[in-house]
């Protein structure tokens, strides 16, 4: 079984929330669920749509055509029609050729406000596929607890209108055990708790607000919004200077403003994760919408030379072991990592199997008592220098200084003091060489990617007959060994086939998009054909 | 095994330094250990202190040294930060942040060195060089009124504020005391001759005049806004950020 739904209404019709119910009902049923929320910078108005792919097969990525769609206003069916192949349920307040349901009167009748209309439409809609309304009534209590009642008997009025006037086209039935659904932000969320973060300092901005937002609630974390990006990075190395795991998450243009923050981390040797959560740019941009260009920028945020780690998680579950790695990373080599994702992966859910076992917080020695200056920065063979915290004396500087933090300008100590740091990289490098990358599928010719763009590749690669190169470290970068390879990215000049073709020397073939949404499967067989 | 001061001979910042030090002494007679008072600095003539005395330091970037201190408050209740800043490090880069700081009421000390003068980079005019003075790159004279840091630090919430002199180190290590021991936000703005600069030893020993603290806010901010005025200027307490913050942990 595939199944493609598209929920569409205005900004405020609550669309995003039907989307995730309908998804709910699915999971519940045990089938893998994706669901792709596309919206606009509008809090009213304007036009919302959440796709709810369903299989039977694991799945990262919704498709571009929908059997059903649902749909609230007359004006945004005309948006979306030429992607329909199937039937559309809408609200008949206005005309269309399908199946319509009173959605408007019968939220009326119950005297609600209009966004009970998404509620209506999950009724509908579990009615259409033919499932059993007490799966429906479980999904909306565990939801929403006692306030479910006025959800369920707004959804029970549809769904019996329909019962009443249309058949059901399907009739689902359950497809195993009842599965879990996870959004990005809160895989990559929980990645770096299970990694030890206790504080987490954030300024809005989309696309990764939405971990801000989980991290504020999450009982363990101290999670603040300061007056700015800057302010942000500065109270994460001031945390970690006192001690604690502390992380920061932003889009580009907050990115931008840390730059000179994540420098300063790389000289002082403060651990620091650092969420790149990328939008279309450049500038503001189209602030809810996907896209990868902006990884050519994240791999030389800061002027000078220091050691940092980049890396780019390409699925949900990914993004859970990705941050916990890159926190453990940061701490055991002292230095910053920017976990470098997308729109598309951070807001989209998905029936992930989250191990948790796959990320433990790996702990290092700190020195936290001492009776005079530690030597912090001691020069030692690796490049790792004891971590020092207060009440140890432990002096943190920006500045060059000698072995005990002190500043210096002393031709002697600069070498060997920014020859120590830098010696990290390598043992980075030596560290992350065998997850790199990840490889999928046996074919002749390799498909390479990286990020959210991996849903839509992995879908078609195995059917037609390639074999898929994920890259998830950029930096330090250890490419796959390829003569050649298509390349699949979501940006204009090919950052990551750029990087292919002069650090790898493999011939490069680009498939690439930068309007803003995501590949999908569809799509991406078409261009590949 | 510290570094040899650097300072120009004459310095106001060899006051401050002293009176820090004084201070110290005085915070371990009462029980705080060194380790505890973690100093941040930023970039400037006064953001070479970290390295002139025996306590954890971070010389971070130029106009961060508030939102350090607030992490480093946040993340280990226990610690005293304490930060140095100038005028141009508090006043020009980063001036959001002391109005956040004193806002939310983080339990950080903040000393402002204000010499009136960017001093590192050699003379150039700050956001508190008053209006007319040339500087290097106010060549034909300020074309600006300056600030006043003490009043902002006040009108901004900031619940210990204080105004002292680097000539006076008797009231400043009393103030300085006093600002570390405040629960709460404490802003203290130094007046500090630059002699390189901006020499202001004979105008401030002549003209700086002692208050009382003021029973009122409104008293305080008049007192503030005679920028010769020196001592306590206003204290009063409230919830700190981090009693806020852990409540919701
Ligand atoms: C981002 C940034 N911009 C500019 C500088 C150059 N800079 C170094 S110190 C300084 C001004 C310092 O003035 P102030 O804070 O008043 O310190 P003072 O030297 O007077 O003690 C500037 C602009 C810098 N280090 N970083
Ligand atoms: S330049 Fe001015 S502030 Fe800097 S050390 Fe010299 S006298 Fe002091
Ligand atoms: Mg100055």
């Amino acid at each position: 079984m595939d199944l493609n739904i598209c929920i569409s209404g205005a900004a405020g019709d609550g669309v995003k929330e039907a989307g995730e119910l309908c998804g709910r009902i699915f999971a519940d049923l045990g089938y893998n669920v994706f669901i792709y929320q596309e919206y606009q910078s509008i809090i009213r108005g304007g036009h919302n749509a959440s796709v709810v792919r369903i299989s039977d097969k694991k799945i990262h990525s919704h498709r571009k055509y929908y059997e059903l769609l649902i749909c609230l206003e007359d004006y945004i069916y005309r948006m979306h029609s030429p992607y329909l192949r199937g039937d559309v349920i809408f609200d008949s307040k206005f005309s269309c050729e399908g199946i319509g349901i009173p959605m408007t009167e019968i939220v009326k009748e119950e005297h609600e406000p209009m966004i009970f209309r998404n509620a209506a439409s999950i009724g509908a809609l579990s009615a259409y596929f033919g499932i059993d309304f007490d799966t429906v009534e479980v999904m909306f209590r565990e939801r929403f607890g006692e306030k479910a009642e006025d959800d369920i008997v707004i959804a029970g009025s549809a769904y019996e209108y329909y019962m009443k006037n249309y058949s059901p086209k399907m009739e689902i039935k359950r497809n195993g055990p009842g599965k879990k659904l996870v959004s990005g932000a809160v895989a990559v969320s929980e990645g770096m708790v299970n990694a030890g973060l206790e504080y987490y300092y954030a300024y809005p901005m989309t696309p990764a607000s939405p971990v801000l937002h989980y991290l504020v609630r999450r009982k363990g974390v101290v999670a603040y919004q300061p007056e700015s990006e800057i302010s942000a990075i500065s109270m994460t190395v001031g945390s970690a200077i006192a001690g604690k795991r502390s992380a920061t998450g932003t889009s580009g243009g907050g990115f931008a403003l840390m730059c000179e923050s994540i420098g300063m981390a790389g000289i002082a040797e403060i651990p620091v994760l650092i969420i790149e959560a990328q939008r279309s740019g450049p500038s503001t941009g189209m602030a809810t919408y996907s896209g990868q260009e902006d990884l050519e920028f994240v791999l030389h945020p800061s002027h000078g030379e220091f050691p940092l780690v980049v890396a780019s998680p390409y699925s949900i579950e990914d993004g859970f072991r990705m941050a916990g790695e890159l926190l453990n990373l940061a701490w055991k080599y002292q230095t910053p990592a920017i976990l470098l994702t997308d729109k598309h992966l951070v807001e989209s859910i998905e029936t992930a199997s989250i191990d948790e076992n796959s990320v433990k917080k790996q702990d290092i020695a700190i020195i936290d008592r001492s009776e005079e200056i530690v030597k912090r920065y001691r020069i030692t063979e690796s490049g790792v220098s004891d971590y020092a915290v207060p009440p140890a004396i432990v002096k943190i500087n920006s500045n060059e200084h000698d072995e005990f933090g002190l500043t210096t300008d002393d031709a002697e100590i600069r070498k060997k003091m920014h020859e120590k740091r830098m010696k990290k990289d390598k043992l980075i490098e030596r560290e992350v060489s065998d997850s790199a990358y990840h490889l999928f599928f046996r074919g002749q010719e390799c498909i390479v990617t990286w990020g959210s763009t991996f849903g839509a590749v992995y879908e078609v690669a195995e059917e037609l007959g390639y074999r898929v190169a994920v890259i998830r470290y950029m930096r330090p970068f250890i490419p796959p060994k390829l003569r050649k390879a298509v390349v699949v990215e979501s940006n204009y000049t090919g950052q990551l086939a750029k990087m292919l073709r002069e650090k790898a020397d493999i011939e490069v073939e680009s498939i690439l998009k930068w309007d803003g949404r995501p590949f999908t499967p569809e799509e991406l067989r078409e261009r590949l054909g | 095994m510290l570094k040899k001061i650097e300072w120009c001979p004459g310095c106001g910042n060899f006051g401050i330094l002293k009176a820090f030090n004084t201070t110290v002494e005085k915070l371990s007679n009462s029980g705080i250990d060194r380790g505890r008072i973690v100093v941040v600095a930023g970039i400037g003539c006064h953001g070479k202190l970290p390295d002139y005395v025996e306590l954890p330091s971070f010389h971070t970037i130029h106009g961060r040294v508030l939102p350090a201190l607030t992490g480093i408050k946040l993340a280990n209740p226990d610690l005293f930060p304490v930060g140095f800043s100038g005028d141009g490090d508090a006043m020009n880069e980063g001036l959001e942040h002391l109005l956040h700081s004193a806002k939310r009421n983080t339990d950080v000390t903040l000393f402002m060195h204000n010499n009136g003068v960017f001093g590192l980079t050699t003379g150039q005019f700050t956001a508190t060089t008053p209006k007319g003075v040339r500087t290097r790159t106010t060549p034909y004279g300020n074309p600006e009124e300056p600030l006043n840091p003490s009043l902002i630090a006040l009108v901004s919430g900031a619940t210990f504020v204080a105004r002292a002199f680097a000539g006076d180190m008797k009231q400043l290590s009393e103030i300085m005391f006093e600002a570390v021991m405040h629960k709460g936000f404490s802003f203290v703005e130094i007046l500090q001759p630059c002699v390189s600069f901006n020499n202001t030893w004979d105008y401030y020993r002549k003209n700086v005049k002692k208050i009382k603290t003021p029973e009122n806010f409104s008293d305080a901010v008049r007192i503030s806004i005679d920028t010769l005025n020196t001592g306590i200027i206003y204290r009063t307490e409230r919830e700190t950020f981090e009693e806020a913050m852990m409540r919701t942990k």
